[in-house]
């Protein structure tokens, strides 16, 4: 037998730019590349000499799916660096605002990106034909997540009210009331969402990730808590460089991140769910027992039944927020400039977002790192393909490159993201 | 009736335009949508979009009739304008409409007529640019379009006021 290449040249219904390279020889996969070619976009050296009052406008830049994980990531941490405590209701707030990211994301990913793959359309408006009054309940879903943000950020894409300290303006509970309203009838739809998505067909295919995710003692996580896995990992956010490692690889623009001791580990709605899941209230607990998952998923494929779920959570999370809110006189805590170190970390829709910014006394921006977690999970969604291809190995390159790409799909991958673009070509030898 | 008649609801108007300043002739419609700035006249909305072009299809509810502008992918004429009524004929597939996203104008428009939520009137015009380079300047023949393309879309929006008043 000899050597046999699939390739799938520019990877669809992906967020940026990317490609797959397949390798069979003999009968076994030897190589599966998460080819990332999208160029480096310089973003951390891009904050090097600015106030720290530019960053979250400067971060928010990095992604248009999600702004607020970065703004979240960045202004946590220089709060952490000059000593402030932002709590009660301005920390509802940006709980509140993440719950829109994670609306409008995983809406959008799990009806338009997503959904096709298991019903046998080539996309989203092919699936329209057959399936419109889905697709019309996605999009209103997805535009309750979109008001969110827009009432709290001052626009969808890219927020502008989000800033170290609290917000720009903080809205009136008149204006959280009328939006509450919207959010019902988008929670229902929601939860009609995760019933039609767990009725899919499911590959039967586990494996036996290392869960990472934010662990927060009361509450399912966005913006805070410490760093635990499903093998034993529980660490300050501040600890990260200690565990992990940032790795050049030639194949990807993208760095590819590893635990230091134990190499691939999977973050996300699957990482996010088992790590957390005594922490979802138990109407949503409950759901998603109706809707077939147990406490932990490790079936990639399912990936879209547990981002359903995280829909339902978003619309719970949000109209709780808003039934307790009552507006703050200030909208943003002072702050006052210090040099130091500093860290943040929250739950992007894709996983885990880190940050470590290095002020001056001023707070000018010395140095700053970010994670993002699509880089975090490439080590994963390799091994996925790898195993993914080896178990359908008899079968036609096409049935090969279709089931890979929905692997890379179950990800929701953000590559604009990780470079700071997907083709799968298939060798077989 | 006039679509001034209090008992007729004057028509509105969306002119969408597309594109991301930052990437060369990518960024005409914006372009365009700045010569626009408060030359519409009233029941016209501008809105300029770069991102998620989905939520296109929030932007036009309710809007009778739509025109968009945005950069097209080049095809050897730079600043060539296409003007494409969709009520006459379709996008044609070989013109590209070039977007670094997932969902194009194009997947909008054809999404929203599937799920029959489409303005009735859908005007696009298409602008083929050369270089879509991040931070690139805009080629000269596609400046010289985006005037023209502003002044037509301007006399567009009062024909179709026009022809509404005229025909209510």
């Amino acid at each position: 037998m000899g050597t046999k290449s699939i390739l799938v040249d520019y990877l669809a219904r992906v967020e940026g730019e990317g490609a797959l390279d397949l390798q069979i020889s003999d009968g076994r996969v030897t190589s599966a590349q998460l080819k990332i070619f999208e160029p480096p976009r310089f973003f951390e050296a891009f904050l090097r000499g600015r106030g720290y009052a530019e960053v979250a406008d400067i971060v928010a830049r990095i992604c248009g799916i999600c702004p607020i994980a970065y703004q979240m990531g960045a202004v946590h941490a220089i709060e952490n660096v000059f000593g402030a405590k932002v709590d009660g209701q301005l920390r509802a707030l940006r709980r509140l605002i993440y719950c829109g990211e994670w609306i409008e994301s995983h809406g959008l990913h799990v009806v338009m990106l997503h959904a096709p793959d298991f019903l046998g359309f080539p996309d989203g408006i092919a699936m329209a034909r057959d399936h419109g009054a889905m697709v019309k309940n996605g999009l209103a879903i997805k535009k309750a997540g979109n008001e969110i943000m827009q009432l709290l950020g001052g626009r969808e894409i890219h927020p502008v009210s989000v800033k170290a300290g609290g917000f720009h303006r903080v809205p009136t509970r008149a204006e959280l009331n009328a939006l509450a309203e919207k959010l019902k009838h988008a929670r229902d739809l929601a939860v009609g969402l995760a019933r039609w998505v767990a009725l899919f067909p499911f590959p039967d295919f586990e494996q036996d990730y290392e869960f990472v995710a934010l662990r927060h003692p009361d509450e399912y996580p966005f913006n805070e808590g410490r760093l635990v896995s499903s093998r034993g990992l529980d660490i300050d956010i501040a600890d990260y460089d200690n565990e992990f490692e940032e790795r050049h690889v030639a194949h990807s623009t993208a760095l590819h991140s590893v635990l230091k001791r134990r190499g691939a580990y999977l973050v996300g709605p699957l990482a996010r769910y088992a790590l957390n899941f005594d922490l979802l209230p138990a109407s949503v607990q409950a759901l998603a027992r109706d809707t077939g998952l147990g406490p932990v998923c490790k079936n990639p494929f399912r990936s879209i039944v547990v981002r359903a779920i995280e829909i339902v959570f978003a619309f719970e999370e949000a109209l709780r927020i808003i039934s307790e809110y009552e507006r703050p006189s200030e909208s943003s805590v002072k702050l006052e400039p210090r040099a130091g170190v500093g860290f943040g970390c929250t739950e992007a829709p894709r996983g885990i977002c880190w940050h470590r910014y290095e002020l001056e006394a001023d707070g000018t921006i010395k140095t700053a790192r970010i994670v993002p977690p699509t880089s975090q999970n490439q080590p994963s969604i390799e091994a996925d393909l790898k195993d993914v291809a080896t178990s359908i190995l008899d079968q036609p390159d096409d049935v090969i490159r279709h089931r890979c790409e929905q692997s890379i799909r179950n990800y929701d991958p953000c590559i604009s993201c990780s470079t700071h673009f997907l083709k799968l070509s298939i060798n077989r030898s | 009736m006039t679509s001034d008649d209090p008992g007729k609801a004057r028509p509105t108007i969306l002119v969408a335009a597309i594109g991301n300043p930052d990437r060369g002739d990518d960024g005409v419609g914006p372009l365009v949508a700045q010569t626009l700035s408060g030359r519409l006249p009233p029941g016209a909305r501008l809105i300029v979009r770069a991102g998620d072009l989905m939520s296109l299809i929030e932007d036009w509810a309710g809007v009778d009739a739509l025109i968009c502008v945005d950069a097209a992918a080049s095809r050897g004429m730079p600043g060539r304008v296409y003007r494409i009524d969709l009520a006459e004929e379709a996008l044609p597939p070989e013109l590209s409409f070039t977007s670094s996203h997932a969902f194009g104008l194009a997947e909008a428009i054809e999404l929203a007529r599937v799920l029959e939520l489409a303005p009735k009137q859908i005007i696009v015009y298409a602008i083929e640019g050369a270089c879509f380079d991040t931070g690139a300047p805009f080629t000269p023949e596609v400046l010289s379009a985006a005037a023209e393309v502003a002044d037509r879309i301007a006399e567009e929006v009062c024909h179709i006021l026009n022809a509404v008043g005229a025909h209510a």
